[in-house]
């Protein structure tokens, strides 16, 4: 279990821009999505998710929006920035390059 | 809310150090993520202390959070790094280019600090404000101490007024910048060790001004490479994101400029008084620390 949360640590940032990508979300909505689009393999400690949100949009990747609802309740919407958009490219990129190249190696050869 | 999800939110908020504006936008998006997930798992069939248990031990631990969400917003940028390392370089520049004996220098020196001071001050307290904080309050303490070495009939005005009201300016400055945290408090005080360890090595006091002056232009170049030596620990500092990192780049550098004013001064200072020095330097660096949990636990 611990190496499994050290990977998803290491890739977080790119988790969090995929999603967001989509639609304006917010923090709570996230972690489901991100349950629902991995189909629970990604669960982590929910108080993590804000820390890196915090660092996302200090970076300028992501832009974060309070919303009032109807019923009067605070949401804060997170956006992707145009420099988000640019960084999320690159990290699909060099996921993929990754994936391809383990995929290469960790697959058993068939003689 | 119940109690147990108010007390979490409170430890959080206990922790976080930040200002107040980011503070509130912090809690409230905790306390609208708890709101949440507690009502979705009310509805799930949990009861009311089941659900804020669960939601609970899915956010994980307060400490941990409040530190992380510290780390997130901790790190300045270059131009904050630049902004609080300003007021030492200026400072160091004095001795280093000998403008320290033009009063206009040191008019001009002294109105900038204060103005960015007030500015600072005004525009909520930035990490970047507490350097220029620590020099514009040198020179009220600096005139409450030369007002005792007027002649007698004056130095009643010093002892029951100014001195007392200058005190009391650096306290009150004190608890209010303490309350959001207290490694702000060493920032402002980081030079303070340093003027002593030069205040000791040139030894003003019973001796002629001439001689001391000559003293002074002799080390001038040294006591401003001190002081550009604390502009790059302030820098530092503000680029960091870890507060023990934070902390031990303000002890590392206290320790490395008195060993500086040791040696550039030849002798000046006895192994005691260096010593002596090295306790003020840590006593003034992380007394803060206490003085913070003091006023916390009194409420």
């Amino acid at each position: 279990m611990a190496k499994k949360n050290e990977l998803i640590k290491g890739s977080i940032d790119s988790l969090l821009l995929c999603v967001i990508v989509q639609q304006p979300m917010y923090g709570y909505q996230i972690i489901k999505e991100l349950e629902k689009r991995s189909q629970g393999y990604f669960k982590f400690k929910e108080g993590t998710l804000y820390p890196a949100l915090h660092r996302l949009e200090k970076a300028g990747l992501i832009r974060g929006e309070w919303q009032t609802l109807p019923n009067g309740r605070q949401r804060r919407y997170y956006h992707i920035t145009e420099k988000g958009l640019n960084s999320l490219v690159a990290k699909r990129g060099q996921w993929l390059d990754f994936l391809t190249a383990m995929n290469l190696i960790i697959q058993p050869v068939s003689e | 809310m119940l109690t147990v999800l108010s007390h979490y939110l409170d430890s959080i908020r206990d922790d976080l150090r930040l200002d107040n504006s980011s503070e509130k936008e912090v809690i409230q998006e905790l306390e609208s993520h708890i709101e949440e997930e507690v009502k979705e798992l009310r509805e799930s069939g949990l009861s009311e202390e089941e659900a804020a248990d669960t939601c609970l031990t899915l956010l994980g631990s307060a400490k941990v959070v409040a530190r992380q969400i510290y780390e997130a917003h901790s790190q300045g940028s270059w131009t904050q790094a630049l902004l609080a390392a300003t007021p030492h370089i200026l400072f160091g520049l004095l001795f280093v280019l000998n403008w320290w004996r033009g009063i206009g220098w040191l008019l001009g020196m002294l109105a900038l600090i204060l103005i960015m001071a007030v500015y600072g001050w005004w525009r909520g307290k930035p990490a970047w404000l507490f350097p220029w904080l620590g020099y514009s309050l040198l020179p009220v303490v600096a005139a409450a101490l030369l007002l005792l070495y007027l002649p007698r009939s004056w130095s009643w005005v010093a002892i029951l007024f100014y001195l007392p009201l200058a005190l009391w300016l650096l306290y009150a400055i004190t608890v209010r910048t303490i309350k959001r945290d207290w490694l702000y408090i060493s920032l402002m005080l980081l030079p303070l060790p340093t003027i002593a360890g030069w205040f000791i090595a040139i030894e003003p006091v019973n001796q002629l001004p001439e001689d001391w002056l000559q003293r002074m232009q002799d080390f001038a170049p040294w006591i401003g490479l001190t002081f550009l030596a604390l502009g790059v620990t302030v820098a530092t500092f503000i680029r960091l994101r870890r507060r023990w990192l934070r902390v031990s780049v303000l002890v590392v550098s206290g320790l490395i400029t008195l060993t500086m004013v040791a040696y550039y001064t030849e002798g000046r200072i006895s192994i005691l008084a260096f010593l002596i020095l090295m306790v003020v330097m840590l006593l003034v660096l992380l007394s803060p620390a206490l003085v913070e949990r003091t006023l916390r636990h009194s409420g």
